[in-house]
């Protein structure tokens, strides 16, 4: 039997402490939330049925924990002697053993150490703010977003290009911190040494000059054949309007367009006002094929002609419709080499014959093989290089008149003279412009040197090959050709059936300068582009 | 009448205002074309990113205006204004790119741009959406109110467990002294807590309720209805701080990326003007 001493501290609204005395007398003592327990101690922390007191049969007091926990100094234990001033505790109570008084054998004081929190103030620290220390949180990731970009987007590069040391040391190895900078893709060519900026862009603020190109390209051929005109083109005149610097047309970080502009700015941006850049200049204006561009120039080629009579490369504009007169040498109807004609025998062997059975093309670009007798007329044309009557014909080679007399001579010298006039006249004249001889010669008379031009359009360029779904006539137009002073290249016109300018028309196809022309041509200039 | 709001301000002025500025710059993209393709750098690339610039400068400044109240005009037109022309300014930053990307400080730029414009869309639509559910989900109380409500359910859950077996009793004490709301970021935004104390204790009594002697099965009946009424009570709470983080989180977004985009922007510009 256990008589107990309870003393129960508490502390009132006012915050005075009080305390209460009980004397509990049991067997053993029960301690819990149970309201059964000898002491009853309301509180959720506490177990039904806690602990209990019980006198041991050695005559000490334990405390033992049965559904709870006890604990001396923070260390739960299963079983404590109560001994005077032994400090336990039971949930959130504080059991304190008090001295006893003589008439009981134990004195224990219980405190509510912890007590409960308010159930309103607890919830609300476990209840956090929406988003708590945003501001914080923003401040800070902007703050070191933009140190970073500055550092590295805008510091390094600056500073590489403003302290020589670190450009050199930068130099070694394969980027630069200005890398950063650039703003699209190098060309593949340059692409070996363009990671590092610094190779072309040396002056911070300047556009890239020309110098800067021509470290590499020393061996350039220049773009324009005269020097002087060609320097005045090219000088780099100011940043903000539009100069003919190297990288005006050649645009770099561009790829993958290629590195030299193929628009027509390129061209129209000196051709549209040409006198600007060279007043001296006969050229006209253009700006478009189909609006502003002139007629065609066809290139001719006199060789044939006299000593001195005129320059050897003559180029006549198509309009000027009474100049353009082709002097090949040859008789050439080609009126009558096309369609239906008569073949070698007979009026009964009727042939048909198109464009390609003489001129026969070549290539991938469907160039044209030159057109020669032993190809192309001698099937039908063995007859003119017969003389004589019926019973005696002799035939001559075609060839130089030389071999011409020569093989007369052995065949019949008596008919020599004869022979000769008779092809004069009739044989080699038939294809053939004859011309005298002052000269005292074996001959009075020779043949014109045969010149077929090969190439009208020198200045551009044509590819039969991309036409060849037209046919021949749609450009050439040969049919009522009587003669073979006629020229029968298309003009400016007919190609703009098809063909539009800068911008495409109605079933018509776009057509830049460059689908034409190649740029300034610099065959024979001078390597000046340096100076 | 109904007020007018950010949308239709003014009868849709400023969303008018960006679809011209839009068409404009689309038509200009599609006649001049450069030779070399469109890039930042032709006479178009630099209008159009000019124009952006001073748009997003424009954009940015709105962050100062509606923090003062003395300024000219009302800061709901600010706002509509903020957003369409937002818009049309990343159309035409677009253009400005000539859709050329690579590691550089120009794409890096725009993809700022990019951030700032996307969170700004979801600020947007969680404006539109969630002040609507929050009133919804919250009725006449506040947070508070909510939380005052909840503590008193404690309380009286507390008092009924008493009388319960330890394993109920633990239960409901652990409900009461554990539950929290909205406590780190993730969970504000997800507006739920897995092992929600609360939810495990509404979860576990039903399945201790079924041993109980006749007394207790009454009390029991009552602290489950209390329990299931708290928890329901939670939920809202972490709602409606979902419903307020969600509204303020993409500002997470939109004001350091802003600034981010502004020291781009200026590394952009004087890249260029260095390396011309």
């Amino acid at each position: 039997m256990i008589n107990c001493l309870l003393i129960k501290i508490s502390y009132n609204s006012r915050g005075v402490l009080s305390r209460s005395y009980r004397t509990l007398t049991a067997e053993e003592i029960s301690i819990g939330r149970g309201a059964e327990c000898t002491i009853h101690l309301p509180d959720p922390r506490l177990a039904m049925h806690h602990a209990i007191i019980r006198k041991m049969d050695d005559g000490h007091i334990h405390l033992i924990a049965v559904n709870g926990e006890v604990a001396v100094e923070g260390s739960p234990l299963q079983n404590i002697e109560l001994t005077h001033g032994k400090i336990v505790s039971i949930g959130p109570y504080q059991l304190k053993v008090e001295p006893a008084p003589p008439d009981v054998n134990l004195a224990i004081s219980l405190l509510l150490a912890q007590r409960l929190p308010d159930d309103f103030q607890d919830l609300k620290s476990r209840t956090h703010e929406p988003l708590r220390g945003a501001s914080k949180f923003k401040r800070r990731l902007s703050l070191w977003m933009a140190a970073f970009i500055a550092l590295v987007f805008l510091a390094l590069p600056i500073a590489q290009n403003l302290i020589p040391q670190l450009q050199i040391a930068m130099a070694q190895l394969p980027l630069g911190f200005d890398r950063v900078w650039s703003p699209g893709h190098i060309s593949n060519s340059h692409l070996h040494f363009g990671s590092q900026c610094f190779n072309c862009h040396q002056v911070l603020t300047r556009k890239v000059t020309d110098q800067a190109c021509i470290n590499c390209h020393r061996e350039t051929t220049p773009h324009i054949t005269d020097p002087v005109l060609e320097k005045s083109v090219f000088k780099s005149t100011h940043r903000f309007s539009i100069s003919n610097r190297c990288a005006e047309c050649h645009r770099e970080h561009k790829a993958p367009y290629p590195l030299t502009r193929q628009d027509n700015a390129t061209c129209v941006k000196c051709h549209s006002d040409i006198k600007s850049v060279d007043p001296k200049t006969t050229l006209p204006d253009i700006k478009d094929f189909d609006r502003k561009h002139p007629d065609f120039t066809l290139t001719f080629r006199n060789s044939h002609t006299g000593k001195g009579a005129k320059k050897d490369i003559e180029r006549i504009s198509q309009s000027e419709k009474s100049r353009l007169i082709e002097k090949s040498g040859l008789k050439f109807p080609h009126s009558q080499h096309i369609g239906q004609v008569q073949g070698p025998n007979g009026i009964w062997d009727v042939r048909e014959i198109s464009c390609a059975n003489c001129h026969q093309s070549e290539g991938k670009e469907m160039r044209f093989k030159p057109v020669s007798y032993k190809r192309d007329c001698l099937l039908c044309h063995t007859k003119q290089l017969e003389v004589g009557a019926a019973d005696a014909r002799l035939t001559v080679p075609h060839g130089s008149e030389q071999n011409v007399i020569n093989a007369l001579k052995a065949q019949s010298p008596k008919r020599l003279a004869r022979d000769m006039e008779a092809l004069k006249s009739e044989g080699c004249a038939y294809c053939h412009e004859i011309v005298e001889t002052k000269k005292e010669d074996s001959l009075s008379w020779n043949v014109m040197p045969v010149s077929i031009n090969q190439d009208w359009f020198s200045k551009a360029r044509f590819n039969h090959a991309s036409h060849h779904t037209q046919e021949c006539k749609t450009c050439h137009q040969v049919e009522n050709s009587e003669t073979s002073a006629d020229v029968a290249m298309p003009d400016r016109k007919s190609c703009l059936r098809c063909h539009s300018g800068n911008s495409p028309k109605h079933k018509r196809i776009a057509s830049s300068c460059m689908s034409c022309h190649d740029f300034h041509s610099s065959i024979g200039a001078h390597k000046n582009f340096e100076k | 009448m109904q007020h007018s709001n950010i949308f239709d301000y003014k009868k849709y002025r400023y969303f008018k205002l960006a679809v011209i500025v839009i068409l404009i710059a689309f038509f200009a993209y599609l006649l001049f074309k450069p030779a070399v393709g469109h890039y930042g750098g032709s006479w178009l690339g630099y209008i159009l990113g000019t124009l952006s610039a001073i748009m997003v400068l424009w954009m940015a400044w709105y962050g100062i205006r509606k923090r003062r109240y003395r300024s000219r005009g009302n800061t709901q037109g600010w706002l509509s204004a903020h957003i369409y022309l937002g818009t049309a300014m990343t159309v035409i930053a677009t253009l400005h790119s000539g859709f050329h990307f690579g590691i550089n400080i120009h794409t890096l730029t725009y993809g700022l741009l990019l951030v700032v414009v996307i969170s700004g869309f979801f600020g947007n639509y969680a404006y539109m959406i969630y002040p609507r559910l929050m009133t919804e989900n919250m009725g006449e109380d506040s947070l508070d109110g909510l939380l005052l409500r909840i503590a008193e359910t404690d309380k009286l859950a507390r008092q009924i467990a008493l009388m319960m077996p330890d394993d109920i009793n633990n239960i409901v004490a652990r409900a009461c002294r554990e539950t929290s709301i909205g406590v780190g970021l993730l969970e504000q935004l997800r507006g739920f807590q897995p092992d929600c104390p609360s939810a495990i204790a509404v979860q576990q009594l039903t399945v201790l309720g079924n041993d109980l002697s006749l007394e207790q099965r009454k009390l029991y009946r009552d602290l489950y209805s209390i329990m299931v009424r708290r928890q329901s009570l939670v939920k809202r709470a972490r709602q409606d701080l979902m419903y307020r983080a969600r509204m303020g989180f993409w500002l997470y977004f939109h004001v350091p990326f802003t600034v981010a985009l502004l020291v781009a922007m200026l590394s952009h510009i004087i890249a260029v003007l260095f390396y011309w």
